[in-house]
C-alpha cells in the first residue's frame, strides 16, 4: 500500500518533470535556427578595464512539492528542491594585493540579499597569507568550499548542511519531553523558554547564509590553514552579534598528492540568542569535522563526517543533560560517462544523541529523528557552463507525520 | 502543468544558449571544399602572405570569481589569441598527405599553450600536463567531443581529430582555461607569428578566397588570384569592428 502511494507520487512527479523537460527541449529546437542571436556570456564580464569581474549563477530547480514532510526545506519558506536561485558576484581588485568581493543572491525571486561581502588583503607579497573581513566564506567543512551550481553533483544538499533539526536559537526546551515532542518537526518547532512563536529550527551547519567576521588563511605547499572569528555559529551565521559571544573556527587541509584533499575542521561559538532568559553563561555549539576527496580520470569521490553538540543554559529534566549532539556523514561520487553526460549519487545519514523522557521505564531515544537520504541521478552538459540535472532522492526517518518520501527533481544550472 | 517563474526562466535561458551555440560551433564548410579545378602540374606556384591585425585587442579572460575562495588568485599570463589564415576552397594538391611531427597543446600555469592550434584532419594532438595540479581537458564541440579525465603532471593524453571544423577546448577544473583547435581538410592554412604575419606557400595558380579567423572577431575574406607564372600576393587583414 505504502509502495503504491509512493509509486503514484513518483509517477506524478515524473510526469511534471518530463513535461517541463519537453517544454525546454522544444524551445531549444525552435530557437536553434536563430543563428544571429548573441550567446550568453561564457566567462566573467569585465568592467572598468578589467579591474572589476562580474560573474553570475542561475539555478532553477523543479521538483515535486513537499508540504508535509519538509525534508528539503532550508527554512519554513524555501524548498531546496523547488528553488530559483540567482546570484551575481563582483570582484574589484583596486590593487594587486587588495580585493573586494561580494555576492548578491535571490532565492525564489525574493528581494536580493548580500550573501558574501568582504575585503581580501594579502599583507606580504612573498607569503601566501590572506586576511578576509566582512561577510566571509565558511571556514568549517568541505561542502562549503564548493560552488553549488558548478560543483554539486546532485541537486539536494547534504543533511548536515540543510536538514533542520528541532533546535532553535531563540527558544529552548525546559525538559527532555519538550525536546522529544519536537522530533522531526524542525520545519516548525516551539519550546516553552524564549520565543513563543513557532518557527524553523537550525541545521548543523547552514549552507544558505554566511557569517560575519575576520578570517585568516595561510597556504604553504600541500598545507592550507584557515581560522576565523565570527559573530554567529555554524547553525546560525549572523551579520550582527545577538549574544555577545564569538565563534572561533579552524580548518586544516592537506593535499598529499595530486587528486587527494584531506581536511579537518573545528568550531566553537555561543549559539543562543541573549533574548532567552536565565542564561548566566553563553552555551556553545561545538563541532568537529573531517573530510576526504579523491579524483582521478573521470571519477570524483568525496566524503565528510560532522559531529556537533549544542549546550543548553539549564539541564533538561529529568535526563539532566545540558547538551545534545548530532552526527552526520555523507559520501558522494560522480562519474563522467561521456563529455556531456555524468552519473552521480550521494548517500547521507544523520543521527542524534539519545535522552530519556519523563515516562517511567521508557527507553532513551534520539532527541530528533535520525534521517537517511540517498540521491542519485544524471547530469547533461548542454554547454560548458550550462548543465541539466535530474535526480531521484529518497528520505527515511524514524519519526514525524511522514517517515519516508521520495522526490524527483530537475535542475538547470548556468554560470558565467 | 502551469509554467511558473522558474520554468519560464529555464526556457528563456536554454533558448538563449542554443541561439548562441548555433554561432559557436562553427564548422567551416569552405574548409571541406572539394578543391580547385586548377591543375597544379607544370605551372609555377605562388605565395600568399601578409599581416593580420586586430583593430581592438581582445580582452583577457578573467578567472571566474568564486566567493568561496579563501585567498588571492594568482595572476595569469595574458593569452596569445593568434589569428589563422586559410584558403577556401583549397587547391587539389592540398589534400596530399605528408608526415609531420605530432602537435601538442600543453597545459602550463593553468593555460593551454598554444591557445590556438591549426591541424590537418587526421592529426593526433598530445595534451601533456606540465602543471603541478590536475587538469581535465575536454571539448563539447560537434567537430570532436572528448573528455580526457583528470590526469597529473608529467602525464599526457592524445586525441585524434578527423573532422574539419573548430574544436573548443576547456579544462573542467579551471574555468578560465580555454583554447581553439582549427581542423582543416587541407594544408593551406597558417597561424600568424608574433608580428601577426602569415604565409601560405606553394599555392597553385588559380582564384581563391583567403579567409582570416580570430576568436574575437568576425571572419574576413578576400579574393586572390595566383597567376600562371606564380609569384607573391600580399593580402592584409584588419579584423574586428571599425
Amino acid at each position: 500500500m505504502l509502495i503504491g502511494v509512493h509509486a503514484r507520487r513518483l509517477l506524478l512527479a515524473l510526469s511534471c518533470v518530463a513535461k517541463a523537460t519537453c517544454v525546454v527541449a522544444a524551445t531549444c529546437v525552435a530557437t536553434a535556427a536563430r543563428a544571429g542571436a548573441q550567446p550568453l556570456p561564457e566567462g566573467p564580464v569585465r568592467l572598468l578595464d578589467g579591474r572589476v569581474a562580474l560573474s553570475g549563477e542561475v539555478v532553477a530547480t523543479i521538483g515535486s512539492r513537499d508540504e508535509v514532510a519538509w525534508f528539503n526545506y532550508t527554512d519554513y519558506e524555501h524548498n531546496a528542491l523547488r528553488m530559483m536561485r540567482l546570484g551575481l558576484t563582483a570582484a574589484w581588485r583596486p590593487a594587486e594585493r587588495v580585493a573586494f568581493v561580494g555576492e548578491i543572491r535571490s532565492e525564489d525571486l525574493e528581494h536580493p540579499s548580500a550573501y558574501a561581502a568582504y575585503v581580501r588583503v594579502r599583507p606580504w607579497r612573498r607569503y601566501n597569507f590572506d586576511i578576509q573581513a566582512g561577510r566571509i566564506p565558511p571556514t568549517f567543512g568541505a561542502f562549503s568550499r564548493h560552488a553549488y551550481g558548478t560543483d554539486n553533483p546532485v541537486i539536494g544538499y547534504p543533511l548536515a548542511y540543510q536538514y533542520l533539526t528541532s533546535l532553535r536559537t531563540d527558544a529552548v526546551p525546559a525538559t527532555a519531553d519538550d525536546l522529544l515532542e519536537m522530533r522531526a518537526r524542525g520545519w516548525r518547532s516551539s519550546f516553552p523558554i524564549g520565543s513563543q512563536t513557532p518557527g524553523p529550527g537550525v541545521p548543523m551547519i547552514t549552507a544558505f547564509r554566511w557569517d560575519t567576521g575576520v578570517q585568516v588563511r595561510w597556504k604553504q605547499g600541500p598545507i592550507e590553514v584557515t581560522s576565523a572569528l565570527t559573530n554567529g555559529t555554524l547553525s546560525n551565521p549572523r551579520v550582527r552579534d545577538d549574544n555577545g559571544g564569538k565563534q572561533i573556527a579552524g580548518r586544516v587541509v592537506l593535499t598529499p598528492g595530486v587528486g587527494w584533499i584531506i581536511g579537518a575542521s573545528a568550531a566553537r561559538g555561543a549559539w543562543l540568542s541573549r533574548d532567552i532568559p536565565s542564561q548566566t553563561t553563553l552555551p556553545p555549539q561545538r563541532a568537529l569535522g573531517a573530510d576526504l576527496e579523491y579524483s582521478r580520470d573521470h571519477w570524483i569521490v568525496r566524503g565528510e563526517v560532522v559531529w556537533t553538540r549544542w549546550s543548553f543554559p539549564v539541564p533538561l529534566w529529568p535526563a539532566n543533560v545540558d547538551q545534545v549532539g548530532a552526527l552526520a556523514a555523507w559520501g558522494e561520487g560522480r562519474y563522467r560517462i561521456t563529455p556531456r553526460l555524468y552519473l552521480a549519487g550521494r548517500a547521507d545519514r544523520m543521527t542524534f544523541t539519545r535522552l530519556r523522557g519523563s515516562v517511567p521505564k521508557s527507553r532513551a531515544q534520539p532527541w530528533d529523528a535520525p534521517v537517511t537520504r540517498i540521491e542519485g541521478g544524471v547530469g547533461v552538459y548542454l554547454q560548458r557552463n550550462l548543465v541539466l540535472r535530474t535526480t531521484v532522492q529518497g528520505n527515511w526517518r524514524t519519526a514525524g507525520r511522514v517517515h519516508d518520501r521520495a522526490f524527483l527533481s530537475a535542475q538547470l544550472a548556468y554560470w558565467f | 502543468m502551469r509554467i511558473r517563474g522558474p520554468a519560464a526562466l529555464v526556457i528563456a535561458l536554454v533558448a538563449a544558449v542554443v541561439c548562441g551555440a548555433a554561432g559557436l560551433d562553427w564548422t567551416n564548410e569552405g574548409v571541406t571544399a572539394a578543391g580547385s579545378a586548377v591543375s597544379a602540374a607544370a605551372r609555377a606556384n605562388g605565395t600568399i602572405r601578409g599581416r593580420v591585425d586586430l583593430r581592438q585587442p581582445p580582452a583577457d579572460t578573467l578567472p571566474r570569481t568564486s566567493v568561496t575562495d579563501l585567498g588571492m588568485s594568482a595572476p595569469h599570463a595574458p593569452i596569445d589569441r593568434r589569428s589563422v589564415v586559410y584558403l577556401d576552397p583549397a587547391p587539389r594538391a592540398a589534400f596530399d598527405t605528408r608526415e609531420e611531427p605530432r602537435p601538442r597543446m600543453d597545459q602550463r600555469n593553468e593555460t593551454f599553450v598554444p591557445h590556438v592550434l591549426a591541424v590537418v584532419a587526421g592529426t593526433t594532438v598530445d595534451f601533456p600536463n606540465s602543471d603541478q595540479t590536475y587538469h581535465n581537458v575536454f571539448s563539447l564541440s560537434k567537430t570532436r567531443s572528448f573528455d580526457l579525465g583528470r590526469y597529473a603532471v608529467g602525464r599526457s593524453k592524445a586525441v585524434r581529430f578527423d573532422r574539419p571544423g573548430i574544436v573548443r577546448v576547456f579544462c573542467d577544473i579551471h574555468s578560465h582555461m580555454s583554447a581553439f583547435i582549427l581542423v582543416f581538410s587541407h594544408r593551406y592554412f597558417s597561424v600568424v607569428d608574433d608580428e601577426g604575419r602569415y604565409r601560405l606557400e606553394n599555392v597553385p595558380p588559380g582564384t581563391y578566397t583567403v579567409v582570416a579567423w580570430n576568436e574575437s572577431a568576425p571572419l574576413e575574406s578576400r579574393r586572390v588570384v595566383i597567376a600562371e607564372a606564380g609569384g607573391d600576393v600580399e593580402i592584409n587583414f584588419a579584423l574586428g569592428r571599425r
